[in-house]
């Protein structure tokens, strides 16, 4: 089965703060935004044993900085766009997933999250966006 | 000589300095603008966007500063004939911002220069740009030879044209493949692409030939000093290589 995994930054993300300031000067109605890497392993064994193995690759994974997240569906949770490259790379992860969040600190509407994708997070020539 | 140059600099733009110089040494009339003095770039009648990684490549390569308040005005003034003129991260602001090949609406891109392939990895190789339109296509162009050899350095993670097959056939059909990488006898195979660019792409201009996107950095085989094929006589700091990109450009903008 596919198992999807998130990684993201515990400590600040620069790029996701820019997102921020971006969108709102574009007039997409945001208050938050964290990003996070999605790859998809092939994998029917042990769960743990997955994170183990995943871990301890430092290419995507640095316990100093990163945070790691299994999630229960290889799709968007609410609030979630993803964007994935049309073609997929060798050792690039397979979306990176934007989750945004209104004033009430609320999932992000899938409205807003398309505008936030049209506006500035997908470049439709090389990506396609996920709600 | 009329025409002053814009060379704009966005937090995180590192080769402004030597595309001065080479504007200069060709004889333009050019100067910096920071990005915190947008509205100075009303005054000027061409811009240049030069390498480097404006606002950190966040989110993509160009894709935040395709929407700094710089490019109101640049945008602005290539919809009005002002000459647009990007290098390596400029050639990606200037497609994420839709003015090349500008086939789609502004800020809608229609393509990107993206990651590297087949392996998505930084490259620094030397390379030679061959002009493939008719010069007097694009204005930046117009005082290149036909098939014009524009030797110059590939130094880029992300510089391979993608988009999809629709947009690419409008690429071509619109004679928007400005430059293809070709080898130092003018020979175009796949062999010269250091990247994996689509129609072996190493530049696009837009549909009026004022706005023009180059990957490879002509800049940095620019003077004698730097010149892969220089002679040993001669002054080290005469424009050499790929200046006549420049010098064409300078002359373009002092007959606006």
């Amino acid at each position: 089965m596919t198992r999807a995994i998130a990684i993201g930054l515990k400590i600040p993300d620069n790029t996701a703060y820019t997102a921020l300031v971006a969108l709102r000067r574009l007039g997409v109605a945001v208050e938050g935004v964290e990003r996070n890497e999605v790859f998809f392993f092939d994998d029917d064994g042990d769960v743990a044993a997955l994170v183990r193995r995943v871990k301890a690759d430092e290419t995507i994974f640095n316990p100093n900085k990163h945070r790691l997240e299994v999630l229960a569906q290889a799709a968007p949770r609410p609030g979630e766009l993803w964007v994935e490259p049309l073609e997929r790379a060798p050792n690039r992860a397979a979306a990176v997933a934007w989750r945004l969040t209104d004033a009430r600190g609320l999932p992000a509407s899938s409205q807003v999250l398309e505008a936030a994708a049209d506006r500035l997070l997908c470049n439709p020539a090389i990506d396609r966006a996920r709600v | 000589m009329s025409g002053r140059i814009a060379v704009l600099v966005f937090p995180g733009t590192n080769s402004e300095d030597e595309t001065l110089r080479v504007l200069r040494d060709c004889g333009g009339d050019a100067e910096l603008v920071h990005w915190s003095s947008p509205e100075r770039l009303a005054g000027y009648d061409a811009y240049v966007l030069s390498g480097g990684f404006a606002h950190e490549d966040r989110i993509r390569a160009g894709a935040v500063a395709a929407h700094d308040r710089m490019m109101d005005y640049v945008i602005q003034g290539a919809q009005r004939g002002k000459l647009v003129f990007g290098i390596c991260n400029g050639a990606q602001i200037v497609l994420e911002a839709g003015l090349v090949p500008g086939t789609g609406a502004i800020r809608k891109p229609t393509a990107a220069f993206t990651h590297n392939a087949p392996a998505p990895h930084f490259v620094c190789r030397h390379v030679y740009m061959k002009l493939a339109i008719e010069p007097a296509r694009c204005a930046i162009t117009a005082s290149l030879p036909r098939d014009a050899l524009v030797p110059s350095w590939a130094a880029h993670g992300e510089g391979r044209l993608a988009a999809t097959s629709k947009h690419l056939d409008e690429i071509v059909t619109g004679g928007h493949l400005a430059f293809v990488y070709a080898h130092a006898d003018g020979t175009v195979d796949d062999a010269a692409v250091p990247n994996g660019s689509a129609l072996r792409c190493a530049g696009l201009v837009n549909r009026e030939g004022n706005v023009l996107a180059i990957m490879p950095h002509a800049e940095r085989d620019a003077w004698n000093f730097n010149h892969l094929e220089r002679s040993d006589s001669g002054d080290v700091l005469a424009p050499s290589g790929g200046s006549i990109i420049f010098r064409s450009f300078v002359e373009a903008v002092s007959q606006l």
